[in-house]
């Protein structure tokens, strides 16, 4: 039956439009960042835009494959983030919400299997929103004809944004414990909202290769210059995030009251 | 195998100052039908969510099929049914949907969701999104997932709520027909003593976290007291009038006035009302309603 644990998590999926939803916004990053490259590359056109055209103008970018992919970065580091709060709070909150908490738990099947086969629909559900991303990012890229592309360009490009989402997929079962500790959808969107300040301004101190919420907006440099790798430190502290993150939400299922 | 299904011994559960329930001794047989009645807050639920697991007892302890319950060990639970509440259901799927999932999980065969779908009438609404169900429905829809990999215990939490009286009567025979011909074990609770008082071979009264009383059915139907009642233009002066002349067991409700130790004496009755200078309404010899003993057990009326 543990297998049946796994499929069902994806059948429960069945008709949320929260699937296609969080599909189609992520799907418009690559095209709003084409956009920019656009108005870029075309200040004449960028003027005549008014304020969109200033602040792109202002934001010293390059209509290039390498601004174009570093833009892209950002936007996962920073979009990936939120939508990974998205997907744990329905994939975790649901269950309290929709009050369906109690029916699963007393089930014969232990608990922490529920947190892998959640982990696992996450994993698949974000897997193929940035694989359609990464796939729509060449493809918009190519579209605008931007200078600049070689082999190792997208390589390298596509590595680093694949980085970046991986990073933030191991922050999310901290996300997906706040869930279950707040029994609903609000309290891990309110934490996602927290913990994007505090990276956001940590990032910006000495201490925000430490903190696990700036790593990801260092690496994507929305949180000051960006780090061109991954300090093993910060690795290690993601690594060590992703494990407590597992455990707590285990031990809150596992030990906690349902009084739901 | 074990005798019973459902033990408890000194099962307690405290929030802060509040027992919710209170050392509970519970010993249900294998193959009947037990009813855990009391008023809300009672402390039903705090007890079936700790026979689930899903509330860990603050002192006691809940076996259950001759396991004991640890929350978070789920084997024990691979034959029990349950309800705990309120129904509910995953919203976007249909109720077909909802059952499989609930099939795949428990291992039941795939022909028990359309087996569970009839025997609960739920033919018309299999292809309709439980988010759209009548609660009525969404309660049929429960109970099917309760039924569905024939477990050998049931515990349902309010079984008949948002049913309506005939759905109320399919469930109840529903029930009598898994506990007599299918030998399976049926631990319920309720907050309606008329509901379970027929269907139920033992009753458990249940009040502030504590069992009041344990009763067959022969033991139950015998609380239906014989009493006198009766109507006067002043309740409260036909009281200390009835007191005086010796009646003792006297209880004032809903306009009426019922004294228990008064068969046999309804002319002293009459006379003594009467002779006091009130109108005597009307009187008749009637047997107290079981509901009325359920709340005056626990407290809902003033004897």
């Amino acid at each position: 039956m543990t297998g049946q644990v796994f499929f069902t998590e994806f059948l429960k999926l069945r008709r949320s439009r929260i699937t296609w939803l969080t599909t189609l916004a992520f799907s418009l990053m690559p095209l709003g960042c084409g956009l920019f490259m656009w108005i870029v590359r075309e200040p004449g056109r960028a003027a005549a835009l008014g304020l969109l055209g200033t602040k792109a103008s202002f934001m010293g970018l390059e209509a290039t494959w390498t601004g174009y992919i570093g833009m892209i970065i950002q936007a996962v580091g920073v979009i990936g983030l939120l939508l990974l709060s998205v997907i744990a709070s329905y994939l975790f909150g649901r269950e309290y919400s929709e009050r369906t908490a109690k029916n699963m738990m007393a089930l014969p099947i232990a608990r922490h299997w529920f947190v892998a086969a959640k982990l696992t629909v996450a994993f698949a559900w974000f897997g193929a929103i940035i694989a359609i991303c990464l796939a729509e990012t060449f493809i918009v890229g190519s579209a605008l004809g931007l200078p600049g592309l070689s082999s190792g360009i997208a390589l390298r490009g596509a590595g680093e944004i694949l980085l970046a989402a991986g990073v933030s997929f191991l922050l999310m079962p901290v996300t997906a414990w706040i869930a279950t500790l707040g029994k609903g959808y609000l309290p891990p969107l309110g934490f996602a909202i927290l913990t994007l300040v505090l990276g956001t301004v940590l990032g910006a101190t000495g201490w925000g290769k430490w903190f696990p919420w700036s790593i990801v907006p260092l690496f994507a440099g929305t949180a000051g210059p960006r780090a061109e790798t991954l300090a093993p430190g910060s690795l290690i502290v993601v690594f060590l995030t992703f494990a407590a993150g597992i455990a707590a939400t285990i031990g809150q299922l596992r030990w906690s009251d349902n009084t739901q | 195998m074990e005798e019973y299904a459902v033990q408890t011994r000194s099962l307690s559960k405290h929030y802060g100052d509040v027992r919710a329930v209170d050392g509970l001794d519970l010993n249900v047989h294998r193959g009947e039908i037990y009813a855990f009645l009391g008023r809300n807050g009672a402390g039903k639920t705090t007890t079936i969510r700790m026979l689930l697991g899903l509330v860990k007892p603050t002192r006691g302890e809940a076996v259950i099929l001759g396991h004991r319950v640890i929350p978070g060990q789920s084997g024990v639970f691979r034959s029990v049914g349950y309800l705990v509440e309120t129904a509910t259901a995953y919203p976007n799927l249909t109720v077909e949907e909802n059952l499989d999932i609930q099939r795949r999980l428990t291992g039941a065969p795939k022909a028990a969701v359309s087996e569970m779908v009839d025997r609960l009438r739920l033919g018309p609404y299999a292809r309709r999104r439980a988010g759209r169900l009548s609660l009525g429905n969404l309660q049929r829809l429960a109970l099917a997932r309760a039924l569905l990999h024939a477990p050998d215990l049931l515990i349902l939490d309010e079984p008949a709520n948002a049913l309506d009286p005939a759905g109320i009567v399919e469930v109840r025979d529903l029930l009598r027909t898994l506990a007599a011909g299918e030998g399976t074990t049926v631990f319920l609770s309720s907050h309606i003593l008329s509901e379970v008082a027929h269907l139920a071979d033992r009753i458990g009264i249940v009040h502030e976290g504590r069992l009041l009383e344990e009763l067959n059915r022969a033991q139950l139907l015998a609380k239906e007291n014989p009493c006198v009642e009766v109507t006067t233009s002043d309740l409260d002066r036909a009281r200390t009038l009835l007191e005086a002349i010796g009646f003792a067991r006297l209880e004032a409700r809903d306009g009426w006035l019922r004294i228990f130790d008064a068969p046999g004496r309804e002319a002293e009755v009459a006379r003594a009302i009467v002779g006091g200078g009130l109108d005597l309404r009307s009187m008749n010899t009637t047997h107290e309603d079981l509901e009325s003993y359920f709340l005056r057990m626990t407290g809902g009326i003033e004897s």
